[in-house]
């Protein structure tokens, strides 16, 4: 979800007007990865490094991310969408954010129409590390650790791959973003910034990845199952 | 469709044995798993609080006005201990009781010395249960023939003798047990200030249970209708020279709405589904973090349910304006002080609060007599101590004032003993590690992130470290940072 920045700088308004802004490309394109059967779809919202941006912005970006959950919580769950957050282990989210995130969780937790995973306080450079460390406190062999069995100590086991990657705003980098399950990923990037994403970028963004020849390293065409999505 | 009758009935799943008067097939066992039971709880409150004896040690000890929730919960726990079909279990909360008890001394606002474990009040207590236990079944219109009424005497008087086996005793008959009742009511019983306190403040101030903790407003909104109305439930189904000498009047009407009730209850534990009416299940409601003592896994559906009612409700009221601006994890003196450590809601901070976190902690760790003796130990010390520093006029006890004044400079090497021995108590294993399961017995709930700690690289290894702990404990204690962990264990009501 970039470009927030840029969208606002372009509008000369305040960086946060284009966090505000943000809001409604991400119910619109919640509402139409729903739609196109999506079963799996997560955002990136808030990295372990954004917490360098000025206190007042981070303010403002917090205050915002709890009031979209308030604010759509009934319909993401009346949509049957179980709602996840990766990462939020940081002691500056304040409390009532917190518990807020824990009650939108618990609420959607047995919806299964789709899973929306927000990515928020996310590191993936620290979910390997933790995923590590939880091995070997585990005593789990050095023989005995595979790509599956280590997979299954990253949060939310249960997540598929990722299939596509969507950045917007033309930037071109990983951003320490869910840096295990990307490992196969297509990635597109379509150059539109975060705030005028819509549901009809998202469907050309689809189309392009349904156009592609995904072979995994080798050499045979599998076909594509457009669950992962972020 | 259940069978709600406690005239002899079993459950339907345990034989009764007729050689075990408190088990699985007693009437008291039943009664003691129905949400009706909270009408006798509640009513049975105000003739004990009337004791003199009682009455004090309520006041002057019990958190019931600050913390009713969690002292609610630990009666259940402990009365569905009390009938466990496990003779060993039983026995284990009796001493238990006893130990608590036997800490419960003082002297009234009279002079007159009290004991929580005085025999005589204790078979007071028993019979308060007895007596209001038969009022509900006469108000709700259900029979109790000659048989049914001796086998529950016989049961209350087993479950009396279990807890003070060499003290006092009930009347060996039901006769007999009716003149005692009268000259108790008539004699012994007194206008105290305690049964003025659970009448007018506890019913009209009750805070929030867990499940309403964060929408107050809702709350106070239900409350300002139900309280009258339990109050004057509760009056009317006094003892009438006991309602004069308290100058309660009866209200007009008032016999209409008790009937109607207690009829009420009867009917919606007959003809609702056994698991609707459980008192298991109300509970659960209200805490979606309760977990019962027995039978966890067939509530856990039900508790799913109540987490999922409860976190839609929170999401969707609207955030009152002091909670919007309360995005800190930081709290002032005042508020840890009325919040956390004036546990029995006097306005000052004395042994009775102190003792009553040891009494909590106790509870849930089910500590054995070595542990609890070395906990509240460590809580006396950790009293003496602010005693010694903190108590500046000299009167025994400490005020909001007088703590934010001088808290910030204390040393608090007795605070530091307490967080160790908190720790080894915890630490049932006894491997130095709290792990996922220790854990949850004390704070009843799962590791989680706490945006309350300061959080280092030991956060979500769902373990901590003896020093880990004692940080934690302190960092709270210090009484500048919420703790979802230890607002759970001492602050919630």
């Amino acid at each position: 979800m970039d470009g927030n920045g840029r969208w606002a700088a372009q509008r000369s308004l305040p960086r946060t007007a284009g966090h505000q802004a943000a809001e409604a490309a991400v119910i619109d394109v919640i509402e139409a990865a729903h739609t196109a059967g999506v079963q799996w779809l997560s955002l990136y919202a808030f990295s372990t490094e954004n917490w360098r941006r000025p206190a007042a912005e981070v303010d403002v970006l917090l205050r915002l991310v709890r009031r979209a959950i308030r604010k759509h919580a009934l319909t993401l769950h009346t949509r049957g969408i179980r709602c996840r957050f990766l990462g939020v282990t940081d002691p500056r989210i304040p409390l009532p954010l917190a518990r807020d995130i824990a009650d939108l969780m618990a609420l959607t937790r047995d919806n299964r129409r789709m899973t929306l995973t927000v990515a928020f306080d996310h590191g993936g450079r620290r979910d390997i590390v933790e995923a590590a460390r939880s091995l070997i406190r585990d005593g789990v062999p050095p023989e005995q650790v595979t790509e599956e069995s280590f997979a299954r100590y990253l949060p939310h086991p249960d997540m598929p791959e990722v299939d596509l990657v969507i950045r917007t705003s033309g930037e071109q980098r990983i951003s320490n973003f869910m840096l295990w399950q990307v490992a196969y990923a297509e990635w597109i990037f379509p150059r539109v910034l975060w705030p005028d994403f819509r549901a009809e970028h998202f469907w050309e963004c689809l189309d392009d990845y349904r156009r592609r020849d995904r072979r995994f390293g080798g050499v045979q065409v599998p076909t594509a199952t457009g669950k992962g999505l972020c | 469709m259940s069978d709600a009758a406690p005239a002899g009935t079993d459950d339907g799943s345990t034989p009764a044995d007729p050689a075990d008067p408190l088990g699985p097939g007693s009437m008291l066992y039943q009664l003691a798993h129905q949400t009706r039971w909270g009408l006798v709880a509640t009513r049975a409150i105000v003739l004990e609080a009337a004791h003199p004896q009682i009455g004090a040690a309520l006041i002057t000890n019990s958190t019931f006005v600050a913390h009713p929730w969690r002292r609610l919960r630990n009666t259940v726990f402990s009365t569905q201990r009390m009938v466990d079909p496990d003779e060993r279990v039983r026995q284990r909360e009796a001493a238990r009781l006893n130990r608590l008890h036997t800490r419960i001394t003082g002297t009234d606002a009279e002079g007159r010395p009290f004991n929580a474990a005085d025999p005589e009040a204790r078979a007071w207590v028993v019979a308060t249960m007895f007596e209001s236990t038969v009022v509900m079944c006469r108000l709700s219109g259900e029979s109790l023939d000659g048989p049914a009424l001796d086998r529950l005497y016989s049961e209350f008087r087993a479950l009396l003798a279990m807890m003070d086996p060499d003290g006092g005793q009930l009347p060996p008959t039901l006769r007999e047990f009716w003149r005692y009742y009268e000259f108790m009511i008539e004699e012994r019983l007194e206008n105290t200030e305690a049964v003025h306190i659970i009448l007018d403040r506890l019913f009209a101030q009750v805070p929030a249970p867990p499940l309403l903790r964060d929408r107050p407003a809702v709350w106070a909104a239900g409350r300002a209708l139900a309280g009258p109305v339990a109050t004057a439930i509760t009056v009317a189904s006094l003892p009438e020279p006991l309602r004069a000498r308290l100058g309660l009047p009866e209200l007009p009407g008032t016999r209409t709405l008790i009937h109607t009730a207690y009829l009420s209850t009867r009917l919606a534990t007959q003809l609702l589904p056994e698991a609707w009416t459980r008192l298991d299940t109300v509970m659960t409601m209200l805490d979606p973090t309760y977990a019962p003592p027995s039978g966890g896994d067939a509530l856990a559906g039900l508790r799913r349910g109540a987490a999922k009612a409860g976190a839609l409700l929170r999401l969707l009221t609207p955030v009152p304006r002091t909670a919007a601006t309360d995005d800190s994890t930081l709290r002032s003196a005042s508020r840890f002080f009325s919040e956390v450590l004036d546990q029995t809601g006097n306005g000052y901070l004395d042994w009775p609060d102190l003792a009553a976190m040891a009494r909590e902690i106790a509870t849930r760790l089910d500590l054995d007599t070595q542990d609890e003796d070395r906990l509240f130990t460590a809580f006396a010390d950790w009293w003496r101590e602010l005693q010694t520093e903190l108590d500046t006029d000299g009167d025994g006890r400490i005020t909001g004032h007088e703590y934010a004044a001088a808290t910030a400079a204390m040393t608090s090497s007795a605070l530091i003993r307490v967080a160790e021995v908190l720790f080894d108590v915890t630490d049932t294993d006894g491997n130095e590690i709290i792990d996922a399961r220790e854990y949850r017995v004390l704070f009843r709930t799962a590791f989680d992130h706490d945006p309350g700690d300061s959080g280092d690289a030991d956060d979500g290894d769902e373990q901590l470290t003896r020093a880990e702990f004692v940080r934690r404990f302190l960092t709270f204690m210090a009484g500048r940072r919420h703790s979802d962990a230890y607002d759970r264990l001492f602050a919630q009501s």
